[in-house]
Formats: structure tokens, C-alpha cells, sequence
């Protein structure tokens, strides 16, 4: 039987624009200050305000950062889904809810506390009482859980950094919500908080800011960027940091940023920002690269370096513009029309967000294409753990530019097209160096970049092309692989499984099941991950969509007789996974073999 | 006996030139593509400086007929500016000198064109305007003229849309109109544009040879050669040789001090134009389209502007010239950002 203490889900039901986030953040940051395991979620609707919100905080002594698959403690503030909220309780959950919502609570199966939140608001802030009132359930919950009322404070000063009176308030109404428990609540629940010794390293970030100081840390020059949920947060991020990390002696800046006009267009810069010479980024979320694709194409065709953020949300279409989907994979890795494939790197966690958020320029310039970072609502729009982004271990890689006519003299028989080196990448000058300038194009080319329909200078092109890209497989982050002695199963996942994936491993060993995990980092896919299939009898590919998008690109691209070995597991509904959820279909896949 | 005429950083106009056109013989297109030779020539650009943008059609063919000496970059359809806007952020140094047409500006890459003057982007937009699409064989453009009849086909029934109009009301910098027949007018012009810091627009009406250069077109050579409204005679003078070409015309004339130090001067022809008065542009615009008449001439200028890049206070070194320390803050820098995340959790 598990703990009830550090191991609990509690799930805070309001609408959305009434200021829960503060209060919510307060709570995930007191427990985190207490050394706490804790994951927060939140799950928003596409609207300003009024619509259902909830917001699940999970806490776990094994460190599972899962949404989780039952609620413990079950926060009512919300008289739109009130009821829906009630039927889906199991019997025992702790309910504390807004007596002035003026809706029952009938169920006695379950260990029910109120109180008039917003009736006690108005006493200190009449005019935000609705606000206010959520300050009165985290009283109420850090009542009973046992919340350090120091650590409480510390989260609510950096929820209002320097806004005193905003500080005043909150910790009254915080504190008003405590006694109120105190004196009417029996606390005959079960559910603590106990303080850990908590790493001094950590703190919570959220992915999407993790990727804009990344993409700061790599030389980025021009962010063009057209908002999207959930990308925005990526630009925002940049646009925070580059006055204090970016300017320049004279005080101009080193990073251009511009809103543009649509996705279009944002692309469009990215891309005369990289055949400039510059390192030109746009982050956005499917429907825009949907809209890029035309000119990622030419990216690819006429080899300009550039960088693609993509925060994945659910399609297709607008979809659920505020659920999380690893469901743009297979439209990254070959968007835009013909015979393409670009470079998708592919991070897990905060830490690799930062990371490949610098390395996705070196890549790009290395191999003068498209690169994209893969990321999803749930990494980028949720905190997440760290110890610390890592300063880039290599200097900046600017890819084979010649920047000297003797550097040019020294290359025989120099094409813009022409593969010199043997490795499928040519060289390249830059617009204001004059050296041997060309027109770059979308048509056919040849290798000195000469307009050109011959259909052998055309076939060459583009077998040059995948042979250039072929070679970035092993250069790419390796996957990351977790082996257990016995080899009976493997797991092949990627991004933001890696929160739940623990959780999964957990679970089907419990039935008895040897499972080793890779996590695949990049595409192409390394050729790691053939190695560690061939080793393991049966491989699951579990993923975050309907059609199992990488389990489709690796029948293509895997040697025949590994395709036997490898079963799709693919499910999406918006949610963040929840492990016991994904832990059946496996395990019913696995009873098919 | 030829003699070697070299300008004034001591190059031949060979070496202005480019590849040989695969346009129709006669095209109005490779005599703007002269023109743009000739201008860059005498204004003694580096070609290296320079850089040749544009998106699809016949018009953005022409890159590869000019200035063999400067990249360029060929794009996609109507999606110029962008790259553009791009290009300049990280090479302001660049002079770009972009074609587009009527199909590129008017219709798919119209969101474009606007936000690129909305920004004062710094480059010289020339639109070559000849009111059909020519690559796929001659459909109508959105900026014929309503009752104009191409070679094929029926008489266009919707109203045209005026690039010019648009820049103007956009309060684009500098806003002019010519014809690809027009080669003093247009070279004077673009010589402008070329000295004009911030976004400068030609419209350039050339006739397409091929598909509408019938009696019943208003694009044909005939009928812009006969309804052309002249606003006023145009001169420039170059700031590094200002004697060359001076030739104080009589009357009335107005003189435009340049941001290179070159001016340009108009000599009033008929009623005199304010090229600081918008209004009275958007007059001039518009009174001859009413009489299907096309209104040549620089429409309105404004040199205060300040250009994309001074509004986002970009550092003064083009960014692809920065090092790779300049590029990337320091380690000490990150350990603050740790440090200071992990006091406020």
C-alpha cells in the first residue's frame, strides 16, 4: 500500500480568467519548496475567460510527474462542471469547496470541508473578491496537508515579485483560510506534506522558456515570430532576456525581433536570415508549420540554414488549440512538397529544451537546412524540475562558409552545389562578401547553382541531398536507453513521455515484465536505436497520437528484419499521459503478439 | 575608337551585367532590367553590396539578367519582402534591390508588401506591372484596369487595385510611378530610389508583349505611351559628382535633397505636385485613373523615416559580422540566470 504522505493528486476545478493560476503556482511551489517531488498541470481551454479550467498537482515520492489516474484531493470552485467534477470522484476523495457557489455537494462516500470563500474575499478585497477567493482553498489545503507556512510565503513572494500590497493581501487571505479550517474543519484525512531535504540546485521552469534562453545561448540574431498557442511563451521568453543578455556595446541590440505578419512571412525571414549569414529562429505550433511548409521546402532545396520551433498542440486543423499531441512528427520530418526530410531534435525535458535550443543553430548551419525542435504543450506551458540549465560544451559551429577569396582558392573546382568534401554538404558565400555570388533559387539548380531542367543534374541533387542529411543521423543527440538484463521488452518513446514513462516502467513490471526504454532524441533516428530493437524481443513504439507517427517512419526507414520486432502503441485524447492508462494498451499489445 | 567609361569606383558597366534573357523579345521587363543596370552604374554601387531579391513570375526571372556580380536570392511566390526583411535584419549594410510583379505584390504576396512598407523596410521594391500573369499564359492581374481587354479572353470587370494608392496611404517613404518605355524618367527615378534610405516603390507599367499589347488593353505600348501623365520632368544628381549632369532646367522645379547627399529635381510640367502631400498624391492617383490615364513621376517622398532596422535598435556592426563571443553571452552570465531562478523557488 502507498503512502498518503508526499503521494497524492490533487485537482483544482475553476474558470478560466478568475486568477486561479496564482493561487495554483502557490500551492506547486510551497510543496516544491519543502522538498516535495511535484508536478503541476495545467489544462486550459482556448478562451480569455469563463470557460473550465482545471489544474492537477501530483505529488510523488517516487518523483512519477504524471497527471496521475485518480484524483485525492478534489478542489470545487467551478459551478459550470460542479457536478461532472462530483460524479467523477471516487468513493474517499477529500473535497474542499466554495460554500458561495451555493451548489450541494451530496456525497457521503466522500470527506467534504467548505467554506464561504467568497463572502470572506470580499472582506478584504471587495472589489476582487472573486479573485481573492481562491487564496481560501489553498489556506484550506495547506491546513490539511500539513504546508509549511514559511515555505507558503516564500512561494507567495515570488508568485508577486515586489508588489507589496499584491503580497499583503494574498498571505491575509491565505491566513484567513487557515484559521477557518482550524476552527470548523475536522482534519480526518489521511493526505500530508512532509519535508524533505530539497536539493538547493532545483528550481521549476517551464520548457518553453528553457527553449528561448537555449536559442539566446546559441548566437540566435533574428526571432520572426506570429502568435500561437502554446508557442508564444518561446518569443515572449526571448524577448525577456535579450535586452539583459544580448546588447551590444553600443546599445543596439544583437537580436532583431519582429512579430510578422503570419506564419508565412515569419518563415520567410527566418530564412533571408540564413542565407545572410545570420541564425534566424520562429517558433509556432502546427497550423503555422502547415503554413511554412512552401518554404521549408526551399530551405531544403536551396540549402539556408534556419531554425523551427514547433510547441505542438492538438490537430488537425485548429483542434484543441490548448491540449497537448505529439501528433507533427511525421508532418516535420518530410514537411513541404517532393521528396524531403529534415532534422527534428527532440527534447524530454527542460534541460534538453535549453539544450538543443543552442544546438538546433549549429545543426543548421552545419548541414545548411531546416532543423526543428519538437516540443508540446505539456513540456513547454508546465514547470519542470532542474538543477540548472549546462553552458554549451563547444564553441558555436558555423558550418562550411567561406569567408576569404583565398579560403575560395583553396577549394578546386568550387560550386555552390558542388559536394567537394564528399560528405553530400557543399560550401557556401555570403550576400556582401562578393565571392563567387550567385542567384539562390527554388528551381532546378546545378551544381554552380545555374538554372538547370536536366533530369541527371536533377537526380544527382537530390541523392546528394539525402545522402547530406543521411549523414547527420549519428551526429545528432544519441537516444537515450535504459537496458534491463533480460531483453523480453523494449520501449521506444519520445519528448514528453519521459515524464510518465518511470511510472509505465513501474507499472508493467509490477506484472512481471522485463522493460528496458529508449528515448529516441532526434531524426533521422540514430543507429543506436536499430542496435537496442535487434536486442530486444518485443519493442513498443508508444507515442501521443491516433496513428502512431514514428512507429510508420521507422517501418519505412528499419532493416526488413527488424520490422517484425516493433508494435505500435498510440493513443491520444489531449491529455497528458497517465500511466496506468498507457500501461494497458501496452500491455494489450503485448498479449496480441 | 571606344573608350573604357568607367564610373566612379572604376568599373565598367560590364561588370553590372548578367546573364542573357529568356523573356519574349521585346518584353518591357529586360528594358527595366537595363535600366537597372545603368543605374546602379552610374550610382557606382559595389555589386558586391548589393543584393537582388524577388519571388515568382516573369518579373523575378529577371535577377539573373542584372548585376551578375551580386547574390540574389529567387524565392517563392509573393513571399519576397519576407526574406527581404529577413536578409536586412542581418546585413543592413546590403543594398537590396528587389523585382516583383503584379501577381507576386498585388495578389498572393499583398500581406507582405504592406507589412514591408509598414516597417519602412530599407530596399528598393520594383514592380514590374504589366497586369497579366505571364508564366501561365496570360491571366488577368488584380491591378488591370477595369474595362481593359488582354489579347484572349473577356473584358476585365473588376475594379484594379493601385499599388501606388496602397503605398501611399500606408505612408510608405517614397512612392513613384513609371513606364518601362520611360528610360530617362525611370533611370532617374530608381537612381533615387537607389539613394533613398528606406522602403522606395516603383510601380513600373510594362506592357507584356505577348498577352496584352492589343488596341483594347490599357497596359499596351501604344496606349500607356499616349495616356501617360507626366507629373514632372525628372533629374538626378549624384552627391559625388555634382556637376555632371547639371542642367538647371527654367521654370519652376523643386529640389530633393537625398539621404547619400544626391538630390533628385522635378521640373514642374503643367500644374505644379507637392511631393510632400499625400493627399495630393492620392489626388493625382486617382484623377488619372479616372480618365484611364497612368501618372508618371516620383507621387511622394518622405526622407525622416526611420527604417526597420534603426526602429529595432539593432547594434551598428551587421550581425553576420559579429564574433562568435558577441553571439553568445558568457558562462558567468548563465550561472547568474541559475542562481537567480533558484532564489525566487
Amino acid at each position: 500500500m502507498e503512502s498518503d504522505v508526499n503521494n497524492f493528486v490533487i485537482n483544482i476545478a475553476t474558470a478560466n480568467g478568475t486568477g486561479s493560476q496564482s493561487s495554483n503556482l502557490i500551492i506547486l511551489h510551497s510543496m516544491f519548496e519543502m522538498g516535495v517531488p511535484v508536478s503541476g498541470k495545467n489544462l486550459f481551454p482556448s478562451n480569455i475567460s469563463g470557460l473550465p479550467t482545471w489544474f492537477i498537482i501530483r505529488a510523488s515520492e517516487y518523483g512519477y510527474q504524471a497527471p496521475g489516474d485518480k484524483t485525492d484531493i478534489q478542489i470545487l470552485m467551478n459551478k459550470d462542471t460542479w457536478q461532472d467534477d462530483i460524479d467523477k470522484m471516487e468513493p474517499g476523495t477529500v473535497v474542499i469547496y466554495n460554500e458561495d457557489v451555493k451548489l450541494p455537494v451530496e456525497r457521503d462516500d466522500c470527506i467534504v470541508f467548505s467554506m464561504p470563500m467568497t463572502k470572506m474575499a470580499r472582506g478584504i478585497a471587495p472589489k476582487f473578491a472573486k479573485m481573492m477567493a481562491n487564496m481560501y482553498y489553498v489556506g484550506g489545503l495547506a491546513y490539511l496537508l500539513g504546508i509549511d507556512i514559511k515555505d507558503m510565503e516564500k512561494a507567495v513572494h515570488s508568485q508577486f515579485k515586489g508588489k507589496e500590497k499584491a503580497i499583503e493581501m494574498n498571505l491575509r487571505a491565505i491566513g484567513e483560510g487557515i484559521t477557518h479550517a482550524e476552527d470548523n474543519w475536522e482534519n480526518k484525512t489521511t493526505f500530508r506534506v512532509e519535508k524533505i531535504e530539497k536539493n538547493p540546485d532545483t528550481y521549476l521552469i517551464e520548457g518553453n522558456e528553457a527553449t528561448a534562453l537555449g536559442s539566446i545561448y546559441g548566437g540566435i540574431n533574428m526571432l520572426a515570430w506570429y502568435p500561437i498557442t502554446p508557442s508564444s511563451s518561446v518569443a515572449e521568453g526571448i524577448i525577456k532576456w535579450i535586452p539583459e543578455l544580448r546588447t551590444a556595446k553600443d546599445g543596439g541590440t544583437t537580436c532583431a525581433v519582429i512579430q510578422a505578419e503570419d506564419e508565412l512571412a515569419a518563415v520567410g525571414m527566418v530564412i533571408g536570415a540564413g542565407w545572410a549569414g545570420g541564425r534566424g529562429m520562429t517558433c509556432t505550433s502546427g497550423p503555422g508549420i502547415s503554413l511554412m511548409s512552401e518554404f521549408i521546402g526551399l530551405s531544403y532545396f536551396a540549402e539556408v540554414p534556419g531554425v523551427i520551433w514547433d510547441v505542438n498542440r492538438v490537430g488537425p486543423s485548429t483542434g484543441l488549440p490548448t491540449r497537448t499531441q505529439q501528433g507533427d512528427l511525421s508532418m516535420l520530418y518530410e514537411a513541404s512538397h517532393g521528396d524531403t526530410q529534415h532534422i527534428v531534435l527532440i527534447p524530454g525535458t527542460v534541460n534538453e529544451c535549453f539544450e538543443f535550443g543552442w544546438r538546433a543553430f549549429d545543426y543548421a548551419e552545419r548541414y545548411q537546412t531546416m532543423v526543428f525542435g519538437f516540443s508540446d504543450l505539456d513540456l513547454g506551458m508546465n514547470r519542470w524540475s532542474t538543477e540548472g540549465f549546462v553552458y554549451p560544451d563547444k564553441q558555436m559551429d558555423r558550418g562550411k562558409v567561406i569567408y576569404t577569396q583565398e579560403q575560395l582558392d583553396s577549394i578546386e573546382n568550387y560550386g555552390r552545389y558542388r559536394d567537394v568534401d564528399g560528405d553530400g554538404i557543399p560550401y557556401r558565400t555570403l550576400p556582401g562578401s562578393g565571392l563567387d555570388p550567385i542567384l539562390y533559387r527554388g528551381t532546378g539548380h546545378d551544381e554552380d547553382g545555374v538554372y538547370s531542367e536536366d533530369p541527371a543534374v536533377y537526380q544527382k541533387t537530390m541523392m546528394r541531398l539525402r545522402e547530406k542529411i543521411e549523414g547527420s543521423r549519428d551526429n545528432l543527440p544519441s537516444p537515450v536507453i535504459i537496458e534491463e538484463e533480460i531483453k523480453e521488452v523494449g520501449i521506444i518513446f519520445y519528448g514528453s513521455m519521459e515524464n510518465t514513462i518511470g511510472e509505465i516502467d513501474d507499472i508493467l513490471e509490477r506484472t512481471g515484465l522485463s522493460v528496458s526504454t529508449c528515448r529516441v532524441r532526434a531524426l533521422p533516428y540514430h543507429s543506436n536505436l536499430e542496435e537496442f530493437i535487434s536486442k530486444h524481443d518485443k519493442n513498443i513504439v508508444l507515442e501521443m497520437n491516433r496513428d502512431g507517427q514514428l512507429f510508420g517512419i521507422l517501418r519505412k526507414e528499419l532493416p526488413l528484419e527488424l520490422l517484425s520486432k516493433i508494435h505500435s502503441v498510440a493513443y491520444s485524447d489531449g491529455m497528458p499521459p497517465r500511466a496506468r492508462l498507457y500501461s494497458e494498451k501496452i500491455l494489450e499489445v503485448l498479449e496480441e503478439i | 575608337m571606344s573608350i573604357l567609361k568607367l564610373n566612379v569606383i572604376d568599373l565598367d558597366k560590364s561588370e553590372y551585367k548578367g546573364g542573357k534573357s529568356s523573356l519574349c523579345p521585346g518584353c518591357g521587363h529586360d528594358q527595366i532590367s537595363n535600366v537597372i543596370i545603368q543605374a546602379a552604374w552610374e550610382n557606382g554601387l559595389p555589386p558586391e553590396g548589393i543584393a537582388k531579391m524577388s519571388g515568382i513570375g516573369c518579373s523575378s526571372k529577371t535577377p539573373a539578367y542584372f548585376l551578375g556580380k551580386s547574390h540574389g536570392f529567387n524565392t517563392v511566390h509573393g513571399r519576397m519582402p519576407s526574406v527581404t526583411t529577413g536578409a536586412n535584419m542581418i546585413n543592413k549594410d546590403l543594398s537590396f534591390i528587389a523585382v516583383s510583379g503584379d501577381g507576386d505584390t498585388a495578389s498572393i504576396g499583398i500581406g507582405q508588401f504592406i507589412h514591408a512598407i509598414r516597417r519602412n523596410l530599407d530596399m528598393v521594391y520594383i514592380i514590374e506591372n504589366n497586369g497579366v500573369y505571364g508564366l501561365t499564359k496570360g491571366q488577368y492581374s488584380a491591378t488591370v484596369e477595369k474595362g481593359s481587354k488582354k489579347k484572349k479572353g473577356a473584358i476585365n470587370s473588376q475594379n484594379p487595385i493601385d499599388l501606388c494608392a496602397m503605398a501611399l496611404n500606408l505612408g510608405c517613404s517614397f512612392v513613384a510611378r513609371s513606364f518601362s518605355g520611360s528610360k530617362k524618367q525611370l533611370t532617374a527615378l530608381l537612381r533615387a530610389a537607389m539613394s533613398h534610405k528606406g522602403m522606395a516603390i516603383i510601380d513600373v507599367i510594362s506592357p507584356c508583349v505577348t498577352f496584352a499589347n492589343n488596341d483594347e488593353s490599357y497596359r499596351s505600348y501604344n496606349y500607356v505611351k499616349e495616356n501617360d501623365e507626366v507629373l514632372h520632368i525628372v533629374d538626378y544628381i549624384s552627391h559625388f559628382s555634382p556637376l555632371e549632369e547639371v542642367d538647371i532646367p527654367e521654370g519652376q522645379y523643386r529640389e530633393i535633397e537625398l539621404f547619400d547627399g544626391s538630390k533628385i529635381v522635378l521640373e514642374t510640367i503643367g500644374s505644379s505636385h507637392d511631393t510632400t502631400d499625400i493627399v495630393s498624391a492620392l489626388g493625382a492617383v486617382h484623377r488619372a485613373e479616372s480618365q484611364n490615364k497612368h501618372v508618371t513621376g516620383l507621387l511622394y517622398y518622405n526622407g525622416e523615416l526611420p527604417t526597420a532596422t534603426e526602429t529595432l535598435g539593432i547594434t551598428d556592426t551587421p550581425l553576420s559580422k559579429l564574433s562568435l563571443e558577441e553571439g553568445r553571452p558568457t558562462p558567468a552570465s548563465l550561472d547568474l540566470i541559475n542562481q537567480r531562478f533558484r532564489d525566487i523557488n
